[in-house]
């Protein structure tokens, strides 16, 4: 399609484009590993991932450890086992004479599943009295019994579930399940992590004073840093104006020579401008004035804009005069990126500490999501452009060639 | 309170200036001892190799790292000389130096100070080899994406590149873009679920939750060892940093001694040192296409201004006179004015103030509360949304223009498209 030399610089470009994506693919490949890896199963070393939360600002309940019942709460919950043993046992005998009853055998293990036991004691609710008429005397009997035994338990149950379930904090699916599991063995080690996943126990980590002491002065030094920044010290900032001057004075030049740093600012400048009024042009001709005030804004801002094209070319035909006269100082090997059209570009401030809030992963991966394609735009304007002067270059040189042959 | 309190008798202690010096180079990546500054002050041979090399250092945009540590002395000297030609520094003599590091090591001092006179130099080396604690986006494009350095010569062809070939590699770079995306989402979803799980850990309220570095620390002891190093060297270097900055009067003060003890140079000759050839990346060809545009924009506007003059003049007429009349005139002058003063200044200015630039520490918070430092992703994602629509006209109109120059190009010159042209 263009001349080989031409379209060899579309290509290196193109190549280059393709490195970068490259590597910025390894990079979020490689964080993507170490992201898995922590929310599988993984062993926290140390004790201090198991300390107690903080001394409560915020908790109004006792913290209890992590996951280890009271005795108090032991004897109450034997004691509730005992009273629902002994109504299955009467249940049982009640319905022995005679009535095939599907009663599910409560296992020991299963009385102390969740508050939610009303509902997962015999199936003799009351809607299903209605089925078996020789079942409802025997079951209303055994409501009647079972209800004083759960009375004064099933006070207490709930708030002993309650405590534990703060206690372990994670709003589990089944916390019934997790509590069996801790009950059937309260003799076992409380801080024994079968598979610590930071899904549910996460937010119990905590990390190790040494550190916690060097990130906050890691901190506080840099918001100094930064806040020095913006306060420079008058003397310092007019001992080194003052030293600048001199050096150049000693020199012997007067007018410091247009670098290429300096030469490829402008035109970024430049360029800038020429679309922001191209923008601008757009819309002011395809805005449609109902009166004649709006009239004649759209006017004043259509010469207004045409004046300030006419400085740009002007500033434009300098700068090219300059460049030509006398070549702007080389640039070094190994030049900085290629600075954006979205970012100014210019000196860097320092680093300054600054949180970015987000408040939910919808938002982070729209706003990840919107970086990348400001990105790409970028790169693909870039890539017309350099089509575009190969292009020019491409008549340029054909229309040299005709003139001269 | 404008400038900081600096104690006038600073100077005239005796141990100011050492303890200034020791402070700069405890800020450097490895910064020479004060007794090379004070070798240099008196031009001492001995002292110019680790400037150069602190040069070198300073001015490299690579990061630190083993690589550079094998790169000769010639190597990194020449590449010190063209860096700072490039920055606009003003003597002659530095290019002149040998560079070997058998002298000049007082024309290297002066070089650094001139560096440190114009920026934030410790403070910009302390922040490439920062250590970060957080998971961190970058709001602003300053590294986005671009190129690393010039393009690599990649010569495969030597011949006409097929257009074929250039289109695959086209749908290559579509094909990496919408994988880079989808890994993206994915490393957000992860991120967030690691911020979520573990709300509630961190000592420091204002984070809430640990990021996945320090999570990391947890899970992989060593690492966190190295990590907590790392850290604490970096807090002794801002320390440093610190320090140099409350002390650095009385070093530019004996920086005005130094240069004093130089001869003055002769005025700039016309030729420029031709130590390297020139790359033309900030060439002309860029320029030109700017120039084209205005031009084409200046042409519209010219047409375009003129029929609504005429329009408006004639309007005008018809219209009454009076003091309400030119007042409101100009009410509107006054408005068109200050408006397309602000537009100057988009350009002018060589950042928008409005874009904070530099990475970012993420955090989740439900209700999305922020100090008025912080960011708020909400926020930014309006920002980027106006400037995706703005890239994209200009795409469109770019695309455009291509599409008229081919045009004009296979025009103009119809053999040119299958038959090289002749002469190559």
């Amino acid at each position: 399609m263009l001349p080989a030399d031409c379209s060899r610089r579309l290509v290196a470009e193109l190549q280059g484009a393709l490195d970068a994506c490259a590597q910025r693919q390894l990079q979020l490949e490689q964080s993507l590993r170490i992201c898995r890896r922590l929310l599988q199963a993984w062993e926290p070393t140390g004790t201090w991932a198991w300390e107690p939360p903080p001394e409560p600002e915020t908790n109004e309940e006792d913290p209890l450890p992590a996951c280890t019942p009271s005795p108090q709460d032991l004897k109450d919950l034997e004691f509730l086992t005992q009273a629902l043993e002994k109504a299955v046992r009467v249940r049982r005998g009640i319905t022995k004479t005679g009535e095939r009853n599907k009663a599910p055998s409560l296992k020991p293990g299963s009385l102390v599943t969740s508050p939610g036991m009303t509902a997962s004691t015999p199936p003799q609710s009351p809607g299903q009295a209605g089925g078996h008429a020789s079942d409802t005397r025997p079951t209303k009997g055994l409501r009647q019994t079972t209800v004083p035994a759960k009375g004064r338990p099933e006070r207490r149950l709930p708030s002993v579930l309650d405590r534990t379930r703060v206690g372990i904090g994670v709003r589990a699916p089944r916390p019934g399940a997790g509590l069996r599991n801790q009950l059937m063995a309260p003799s076992a080690a409380p801080q024994a992590p079968e598979a610590f996943t930071l899904k549910e126990k996460g937010h119990l980590l905590r990390l190790p004073a040494a550190f916690r002491k060097a990130a906050s002065q890691n901190l506080s030094l840099w918001v100094q840093l930064s806040s020095m920044q913006t306060s420079d010290s008058m003397d310092a900032a007019a001992a080194k104006t003052q030293f600048l001057q001199n050096m150049q004075t000693a020199s012997g030049g007067s007018q410091p020579r247009l670098s290429a740093a300096e030469v490829e600012a402008e035109a970024r400048r430049l360029r800038k401008a020429c679309s922001l009024l191209r923008l601008r042009v757009r819309e002011e001709l395809s805005a449609a004035p109902v009166d004649w005030m709006q009239e004649y804004r759209c006017l004043l801002t259509l010469e207004g804009l045409q004046a300030m094209v006419g400085q740009c070319l002007q500033r434009l035909q300098e700068l090219r005069a300059a460049v030509a006269e006398q070549p702007p100082l080389p640039c070094p090997v190994g030049r900085p990126p290629r600075a954006s059209l979205s970012c100014g570009g210019g000196a860097e401030p320092t680093w300054s500490p600054q949180l970015l809030v987000y408040s939910s992963t919808q938002e982070l991966q729209t706003l990840a999501a919107l970086k990348l394609q400001v990105a790409m735009l970028d790169q693909q304007i870039h890539l017309e452009k350099v089509l575009l002067e190969e292009e020019m270059g491409v008549q340029q040189r054909s229309a040299a060639l005709r003139r001269s042959g | 309170m404008r400038g900081r309190r600096v104690d006038p008798a600073a100077g005239a202690r005796a141990g100011a200036l050492p303890e200034a010096i020791a402070a700069l180079s405890r800020s450097l990546p490895s910064g020479p001892s004060p007794e090379i500054f004070r070798r240099a002050k008196f031009d001492r041979p001995d002292a110019t190799s680790a400037l150069w090399q602190l040069l070198f250092r300073v001015l490299s945009p690579l990061p630190a790292g083993s690589a550079l540590a094998s790169i000769a002395l010639e190597v990194q000297a020449r590449l010190v000389k063209s860096a700072l030609c490039s920055q606009g520094y003003p003597r002659l003599a530095l290019a002149q130096l040998p560079e070997d590091g058998s002298q000049g090591s007082r024309e290297l001092l002066l070089a650094l100070s001139w560096l440190l006179a114009r920026g934030p130099v410790p403070e910009q080396m302390v922040a490439q080899t920062r250590v970060p604690l957080g998971d961190e986006m970058t709001v602003c494009q300053c590294e986005a994406l671009a190129s690393l350095g010039p393009p690599a010569p990649h010569m495969e062809t030597e011949g006409p590149v097929d257009v074929r070939h250039v289109q695959w590699l086209m749908g290559k770079l579509r094909f990496r873009w919408r994988q880079l995306v989808s890994s993206q989402q994915e490393q957000c979803a992860l991120l967030s679920k690691i911020h979520l799980y573990t709300r509630g850990c961190h000592s420091d309220q204002s984070l809430g939750h640990l990021s996945v570095t320090e999570a990391e620390m947890l899970r992989d002891p060593e690492g966190g060892q190295q990590l907590l190093r790392t850290l604490e060297h970096e807090n002794r270097r801002l320390e440093a940093v610190l320090a140099w900055r409350r002390a650095e009067l009385v070093f530019w003060q004996w920086m005005d001694t130094v240069l004093g003890t130089c001869a003055p140079e002769a005025p700039a000759a016309a030729s420029q040192p031709t130590f390297l050839p020139w790359v033309p990346e900030c060439g002309d060809g860029e320029l030109e296409l700017v120039v084209r545009e205005l031009r084409t924009l200046e042409e519209e506007l010219r047409e375009a201004a003129e029929r609504r003059r005429v329009a408006w003049e004639a309007k005008a007429r018809g219209c009454g006179r009076g003091p309400e009349w030119s007042a409101a005139r100009r009410a509107c002058r006054e408005t068109v004015e200050k408006e397309l003063g602000a537009l100057q200044r988009c350009w002018e200015q060589d950042r928008s103030p409005a874009q904070a630039h530099g990475p970012h520490r993420l955090v989740r918070r439900e209700d999305g509360a922020a100090g008025d430092r912080d960011l708020r992703a909400a926020e930014l994602i309006r920002t980027l949304r106006s400037q995706e629509a703005c890239l994209e006209a200009m795409l469109r109109q770019l695309q455009g223009q291509c599409r008229q120059e081919l045009a004009r190009l296979a025009g103009a010159l119809p053999g040119l498209i299958w038959i090289p042209p002749p002469g190559r």
